[in-house]
């Protein structure tokens, strides 16, 4: 996936900003059009509803609309943006839950001796991203957060509004709840690297 | 390193997660909800300067009321003894939910009223 924070020039979102409050509503494309990836991509993490996810998205944007003149540029834009649609997920969530398994009842797929093929890493990593959604709240979403953010704890902290510390610490229970689940990937993590695995690395 | 090689291989999956593409209305079905918002008149603000006089004499007139209660009941409470009719228990029952229903009315009758004075659309107040 497209680095989020990279996305779009944080001079070009700042002059479409101004344009849209100086009255000139079509600036406002210029924001969607630079950030309507990430943002569907991120509400996607947090339901894996294609079409919710750009419902959510969609809010995000309005709700961005609204609120423009609120972001006074002590934050880089995609901070600020992050953080509302961060927002607008979870309320949204709340008040509409994504069906979701309880984590005992997400299957783990069959050890490592069959899963030699494309098709079965597929199911098993479908398994493990699932598996997220059924993490307690308070887990889910530093770990959905996190990985947006290509691995950026500070990231993931500024979108979360919460410190840093409070994130590693639950990032890394989040992490010690999937192992629990899932302890085939630890002997996979041992075993030598499969043909289609390397494969995927070089492409 | 047990535990490190574990994480990666989390970190693995959760982090090369496919890449979704936008559906192409989705920039056009955005635009035109802001283009919607933004034709849309300002909300109209509450008319604080109608409704306060009416406010200000709703509460006077609630509390001058619960205060001369309040005084009648101090006075007469200790000499007055009521005797009820004696009615059928049938009756009372149906006079009293006729009076709860005649005060509901009243009561959705009066905010009718005061709704439509405070949009200043009444022709009858």
């Amino acid at each position: 996936m497209e680095a989020p924070a990279q996305t779009g020039s944080a001079a070009t979102d700042a002059a479409d900003v101004a344009r849209v409050l100086a009255g000139e509503v079509r600036a406002f494309e210029g924001i969607v059009r630079r950030w309507q990836g990430p943002l569907i991509n991120m509400a996607w993490r947090y339901c894996r509803d294609r079409s919710r996810a750009e419902e959510l998205a969609q809010e995000a944007f309005l709700r961005a609309w609204r609120n423009l003149a609120s972001w006074r540029g002590e934050s880089s834009f995609s901070t600020w943006l992050f953080a509302l649609a961060a927002n607008v997920y979870r309320n949204d969530l709340k008040r509409f839950p994504t069906v979701n398994v309880p984590m005992e009842d997400v299957t783990e797929p069959s050890g490592p001796a069959t899963q030699h093929s494309v098709l079965a890493e597929r199911s098993r990593d479908e398994s493990v991203r699932r598996a997220v959604l059924a993490l307690p709240h308070r887990y889910r979403e530093p770990l959905v957060l996190f990985y947006f953010h290509e691995m950026d704890v500070s990231a993931a902290a500024r979108s979360l509004r919460l410190p840093e510390g409070t994130v590693k610490a639950r990032l890394s229970r989040a992490r010690a709840l999937l192992r629990k689940r899932f302890p085939h990937l630890e002997d996979e993590a041992q075993s030598p690297e499969l043909p289609h695995q390397t494969q995927r690395k070089e492409a | 390193m047990k535990e490190t090689e574990v994480k990666d291989a989390i970190d693995n999956i959760l982090a090369n997660e496919p890449e979704l593409i936008p559906s192409s209305g989705f920039l056009a079905s955005v635009m035109e909800r802001v283009q919607e918002e933004s034709a849309a008149p300002p909300p109209i603000p509450f008319p604080w300067k109608r409704a306060l006089p009416g406010m200000i004499l709703a509460v006077g007139i609630i509390g001058w009321g619960g205060v001369e209660f309040a005084s009648h009941a101090m006075q007469s409470g200790a000499t007055l003894t009521l005797h009820a009719p004696d009615l059928p228990v049938v009756v009372t029952q149906h006079l009293q939910q006729a009076g709860w229903i005649a005060v509901a009315c009243a009561a959705s009758l009066a905010s009718w009223l005061f709704a439509r004075r405070l949009t200043g659309r009444s022709g009858l107040l």
